[in-house]
Formats: structure tokens, C-alpha cells, sequence
């Protein structure tokens, strides 16, 4: 360690509560970036895969027309395979696909169920349920029962849904339906989970049943609303997805499917990505403000030693080492700040990232058609803590060479008089 | 060869628009290993005059030749070159740096021409302190010291990068008169063990007593310079 370094260490503890207040602010600063950040990716993440597990697969394929009135969850538009081929052939085709590894069919349908005094609108979700339980999270949200088995007339319904419909699990229930032929229907099934999860969607709207029953029933026989692409890796996505373009284009259906990423599907996660680019500004600002805190420290330091920093130059430190003197000062406020910030933001992050942090009540107003999970859970990771350590160091340093030129400015027959 | 040779110095502040002339045509010559003090009333351009011998300013006009070298043709970075190697200062209020013990005040000046060589740095800090009568006190910070052993400090973080000049701005002015006594006692004596050449600025008679060439300021200009025997100093 150089002298400079060691005489900048021995200079910090000369006003140790104010240095100690500096170190705070930077450290606060810096454990607020990275308890956001690890909060921003969370919620990111968590919306790209909760769109890709209930809504949107890596690749979704739909008819045209379906895609218009989605909402409207119509039946008259489904996905019956390549002309004349059939579904099962379809999703031959689409698993052939170089790194598709699954292909889920879903048939999603209106229904109601009458509790007596009124009616309960709901949406049923006919769905294999092995590929369900393997590609998205939903044994974690069943909280009482099992998934529902091929074959059966069982259902399984949200917790909130439940209680809307005054049943719970091992009840009968009879759900009103229309078929595809706008023939209305009603059927009789048994309740055998309970779903609980933040998503709003699976606590209110949607029961599950067998694929092969919902289609039995809907007389929608090889027939889906929609099919979900689900690859290796969601980054490749871009490189799969022109290639079932051209596989849809080769069966001549491409005027009638749409082969959509996950990324069109939903209005917000193009929003969160541009968010995030927004809040790493933000961190900077936030960082910065503490900077005005070791600014404001090291102007006074400035002041109070401008004597001893004519001494020094008198007894021939150049301009630049009294710069470097400042400036290591600043620095090593940066690096005990920003160390202990980034040491309290993980372990923060890493709490919450275990116990979540659960925004139902401020979302309870939201719509379900938005798929976003009302438990956040912040991600800790290594880089994050890394990055707002990396910003605090540097920006609190460079920070420290406006007071620090201030002083390798002076000069040393003026800073001798203390002027 | 004269250490110091100062031609038809002048030096003028600008104060707002109006032009105060602190030094008005100085000639000095000062010989190696002189014991010289600076004397004259408040304003009389005494610190002034130390400030361009100890390459801290530029004069107005006029010449400097420091050792060889022109002074007020050198720029800042080359005059803090200079200062750092050749010239020690002596401060009033000793300026010592109040984090650091007497032995690292010393070690800063040694450290700014020698980074590496440790051990020849204790061992030469270690002397200086030992020579001024610091030894045992190596470990204590200024505000463990009384005055007079903060100017002991400071004539040794001076003397301990054996520079050819020192300059010594009121010394003795914070000082009792024993302390004064002392740590003039100890500079006369690094004066002849090493034959640094010290120019005092002073009102104090004390110093003068010591000094072997008394120059008298007034107004800017040198109105008296007297060569004499010097009150000798016990060994």
C-alpha cells in the first residue's frame, strides 16, 4: 500500500461519525439498487414465465380468426391440424422441429355455474394433465387434492372460484356450457383440487379439466384452441419460431395459424423490458444522490485541511497527487458504502426471494386477463450484487474528484494562509 | 558557487484594480550552508520574499537561480519537483499532519523521493528524530506532543531529506522561551552537522541572536544586510 493510500485511510478516521454517515448514505443507496434490481427481475421474470406457462407456451399457435376475439374464447376457430392430416400429425410435425421440445394442446371454452341465487362465469381449461404438471408450476398452487386424470369428469378449480360457487374439494359440481355447435350443455363433474396462487387467473376464473373430456363434451373431437411450442431455451426462441413459420407455410396453413413468441402475446413484458432499461438510470440517480452526501463530506474536508494542503505542496506534492489523495478518499467511502450496501441488499434480497413479498391486495383490482403473479419474489444473484457494488465504487469516485481538484487547485502559499 | 542568487526581484498582487507591490527590486545572494534570518515589520515582504526562494511563487519580474536553476522560467509541476528534493519548510504553527505519529510526519517527507528503500527510510527517520531529541516519542501523534516537540517534528520532517535549503517561517512564535531555545538550539546544530543552509523569517530577537547574517526588510526592499558571530551553541 502506498503511502498516499495509507495517509487517504489515516485522513477518514480523523471525523469518524462523519464518515461513518457518508459510508451509510452510499451503503443505503446501493442496497436500495440492488433490493430493486433483484425486485425488477423478479417481477420480470416471473411475468415472462408465468405468460409462457399459463398463456402463452415459447410459441403459440392459434387460428387467425381466434386470435381476434380471444376473449371471447370462441370454438368455431380451432386448431385441427394440418389440412386434412389431423392434430396428432400436427404436433408430430411441430415436435420434428429442431429444439421444440414439447408440444401442449389447450382447449379453452366459456362456462358458467349457477349457485342459485346467481350466476358464476368461469373458464375451463381442457388440458393434458401430465404435460401440465411437467411444463408449468401448477402441483405447486394445488393445495388440497390432486390434478385431474384423463378419462374422468373432474375438475379442479381456484381457491377463490371455489368459494364463489359455495364447493370445495370432493363436491359435485354442474357446469353450463355451450358446444361448438352453440348447443347449450350441462355436466355434472367432481371437485378434486384446490388451487392457491398469486395469479389471479387460476384463483377466480379457471377450472381444469381432461383434454379428452373437454373435447367429448365440447364435440370438439382432434380439435384445441390452441397449441404451445415449448423449447430448449426461451433465448432461441427467434431462431425456432421462423422455422415453424415455414413449416406452417409448407402445409399451406399459414393463412390460417399464427405463430406467435411469447413476447407478442403480452403487452407488458415488452413494457418491463423497457422499464428495466428505465430503472437502471434510475439506480444511477439514486446512487448519485448519495454522492451529494460524500461531495458535501469532502468539501468540508477540503476546507478544513486547505493549511495542510498548502504544507503538502509545499513540501512538493504535485497537483495530481493531492488529487489522488482526494480521490482515494472518496473511493475508499465508495468501497466500505457500497461493500456493506451490496452485503445488506443480497442478504434482504435473498430473504424476500424465500418468503416473497405478496401484493394481492394492491393488485385485487387488476384484471385476470393479465397474467401477472401478485407474489413477487426478488431474485439474489451474484451479478446484481455485483453491479450495484461495481456502480457505488465507481460513481461515489468519480463523485470525489470534483472536491478533489478543488484541493490539487489550491495554491500553496494561499492554501498555507487557509484561503 | 552561491546557493541562492536573487537579480531585481519584484513581486506585485493585484488586488482588484489596484497594484500592491509586496517585493520592489531584491539582489541577495545567499552562500551554502549559511544561518541566515529575515527580518522587518508586518507587510515588509518577508514571507513574500520566502515564497520565491522556496519556489512556492514567481516573481514579477527579476531572476531566481536556485542551485543552478532559473526559478521563474520553471513550471509548477518542475518548481514542486524542486521543493520536494531541495527545500524544507518550517511552518509557525507546524502544520503537522494530526493523523499520523512523528515518525510517519517525518517518513511523509522522505517517502515523497524515496518509495522503495524501507529499511534505509526507518533507519534515516529514526536518526533525524534521535538528532532532535524525539527518540522514544517516535510513536505519538501531534496532539500527544507538547509545542515544542511539534516543531522538532517539523525541523526533522524538514532536515530528514537533507534538502539544501530550509525555510523557517516564525518558528518560535507559538513557543515558550524554553521551547524556543531548544528547537533553535537544534537547528543551529543540524546547521553545522550538516550544513544545511537556513533562512529564518522572524520578529523574534531570539532567532536573531542565532543567525549568522541578518537582513533587514522594509517596504520591499532589502534596507539592511549585516554578516556577524553567531551565539554558539552548546554541544
Amino acid at each position: 500500500m502506498g503511502f498516499i493510500t495509507k495517509l487517504a485511510f489515516k485522513n477518514l478516521s480523523r471525523h469518524k461519525l462523519r464518515t461513518i454517515v457518508s459510508v451509510v448514505a452510499i451503503a443505503f443507496s446501493v442496497m436500495i439498487v440492488v433490493f430493486a434490481r433483484g425486485l425488477i427481475v423478479g417481477m420480470i421474470d416471473s411475468l415472462s414465465a408465468d405468460h409462457i406457462q399459463y398463456n402463452s407456451g415459447h410459441i403459440k399457435i392459434i387460428d387467425r380468426e381466434y386470435y381476434e376475439q380471444e376473449r371471447l374464447l370462441p370454438l368455431n376457430y380451432p386448431v385441427d391440424g394440418f389440412d386434412g392430416q389431423g392434430l396428432d400429425e400436427m404436433i408430430t410435425g411441430l415436435q420434428g422441429i429442431k429444439n421444440v421440445k414439447m408440444v401442449i394442446p389447450r382447449l379453452k371454452f366459456g362456462a358458467m355455474v349457477s349457485t342459485g341465487k346467481e350466476l358464476v362465469t368461469m373458464s375451463g381449461w381442457g388440458v393434458n394433465p401430465e404435460q401440465e404438471t411437467t411444463f408449468t408450476n401448477i402441483e405447486d398452487y394445488l393445495v388440497e387434492g390432486r390434478m385431474v386424470e384423463p378419462g374422468q369428469l373432474e375438475v379442479v378449480m381456484g381457491t377463490v372460484l371455489l368459494e364463489k360457487i359455495n364447493c370445495q374439494v370432493g363436491d359435485k359440481v354442474t357446469i353450463l356450457y355451450n358446444t361448438a355447435f352453440s348447443s347449450p350443455k350441462a355436466v355434472t363433474f367432481r371437485i378434486v383440487g384446490r388451487l392457491e396462487s398469486g395469479l389471479k387467473l387460476l384463483n377466480e376464473f379457471v377450472f381444469y379439466l381432461p383434454l379428452d373430456q373437454a373435447q367429448r363434451l365440447l364435440d370438439m373431437d382432434d380439435q384445441v384452441t390452441e397449441l404451445l411450442l415449448v423449447t430448449s431455451d426461451q433465448n432461441i426462441i427467434p431462431r425456432v419460431l421462423p422455422e415453424v413459420k415455414e413449416l406452417l407455410a409448407a402445409q399451406g396453413t399459414a393463412d390460417r395459424y399464427l405463430a406467435l413468441g411469447y413476447k407478442e402475446t403480452s403487452d407488458l413484458i415488452p413494457l418491463m423490458d423497457i422499464m428495466k432499461i428505465i430503472y437502471n438510470q434510475i439506480y444511477f440517480f439514486l446512487v448519485f444522490l448519495s454522492c451529494i452526501v460524500v461531495i458535501n463530506t469532502m468539501i468540508m474536508i477540503v476546507k478544513e485541511r486547505t493549511p495542510e494542503i498548502g504544507m503538502m505542496a509545499a513540501m512538493g506534492l504535485e497537483n495530481k497527487e493531492i488529487l489522488q489523495l482526494f480521490v482515494i478518499e472518496g473511493g475508499i467511502m465508495g468501497v466500505f458504502g457500497s461493500l456493506l450496501g451490496a452485503v445488506l441488499g443480497s442478504v434482504l434480497t435473498s430473504y424476500l426471494a424465500e418468503v416473497g413479498l405478496d401484493y394481492t391486495s394492491a393488485m385485487s383490482g387488476m384484471s385476470a386477463d393479465i397474467i401477472f403473479n401478485a407474489i413477487i419474489y426478488p431474485v439474489s444473484s451474484v451479478g446484481n450484487t455485483l453491479f450495484a457494488f461495481a456502480l457505488g465504487v465507481i460513481i461515489v469516485t468519480l463523485a470525489s474528484i470534483f472536491p478533489a481538484r478543488k484541493a490539487a487547485r489550491l495554491e500553496p502559499t494561499e492554501a498555507m494562509r487557509g484561503i | 558557487m552561491a546557493l541562492l542568487e536573487l537579480k531585481g526581484v519584484t513581486k506585485i498582487y493585484q488586488q482588484g484594480k489596484i497594484e500592491v507591490p509586496a517585493l520592489r527590486g531584491i539582489d541577495l545572494t545567499v552562500e551554502a550552508g549559511e544561518f541566515t534570518t529575515v527580518f522587518g515589520p508586518s507587510g515588509s515582504g518577508k514571507t513574500t520574499l520566502l515564497n520565491m526562494i522556496g519556489c512556492l511563487d514567481k516573481p514579477s519580474s527579476g531572476s531566481i537561480n536556485f542551485s543552478g536553476k532559473q526559478l521563474e522560467d520553471l513550471d509548477k509541476k518542475t518548481l514542486a519537483i524542486i521543493r520536494r528534493h531541495n527545500v524544507g519548510f518550517i511552518f509557525q504553527s507546524y502544520n503537522l499532519i494530526p493523523v499520523l505519529t512523528a515518525y510517519e510526519n517525518v517518513e511523509f517527507a522522505i517517502r515523497l523521493i524515496n518509495e522503495n528503500n524501507k529499511n534505509e527510510i526507518k533507519d534515516r527517520v529514526m536518526k533525524i528524530l534521535a538528532d532532535v531529541g524525539l527518540e522514544g516519542l517516535e510513536d505519538r501523534k501531534p496532539n500527544e506532543l507538547s509545542g515544542g516537540q511539534k516543531q522538532r517534528v517539523a525541523i526533522a520532517r524538514a532536515l530528514v531529506k537533507e534538502p539544501k535549503l530550509i525555510l523557517a517561517d516564525e518558528p518560535s512564535a507559538n513557543l515558550d522561551s524554553k521551547s524556543s531555545e531548544e528547537v533553535l538550539e537544534v537547528m543551529v546544530k543540524m546547521n553545522k552537522e550538516l550544513g544545511t543552509t537556513f533562512i529564518f523569517s522572524t520578529h523574534d530577537p531570539r532567532v536573531m541572536d542565532y543567525a549568522q547574517r541578518l537582513i533587514e526588510i522594509r517596504d520591499g526592499l532589502i534596507s539592511k544586510d549585516q554578516r556577524r558571530e553567531s551565539k554558539d551553541v552548546p554541544n
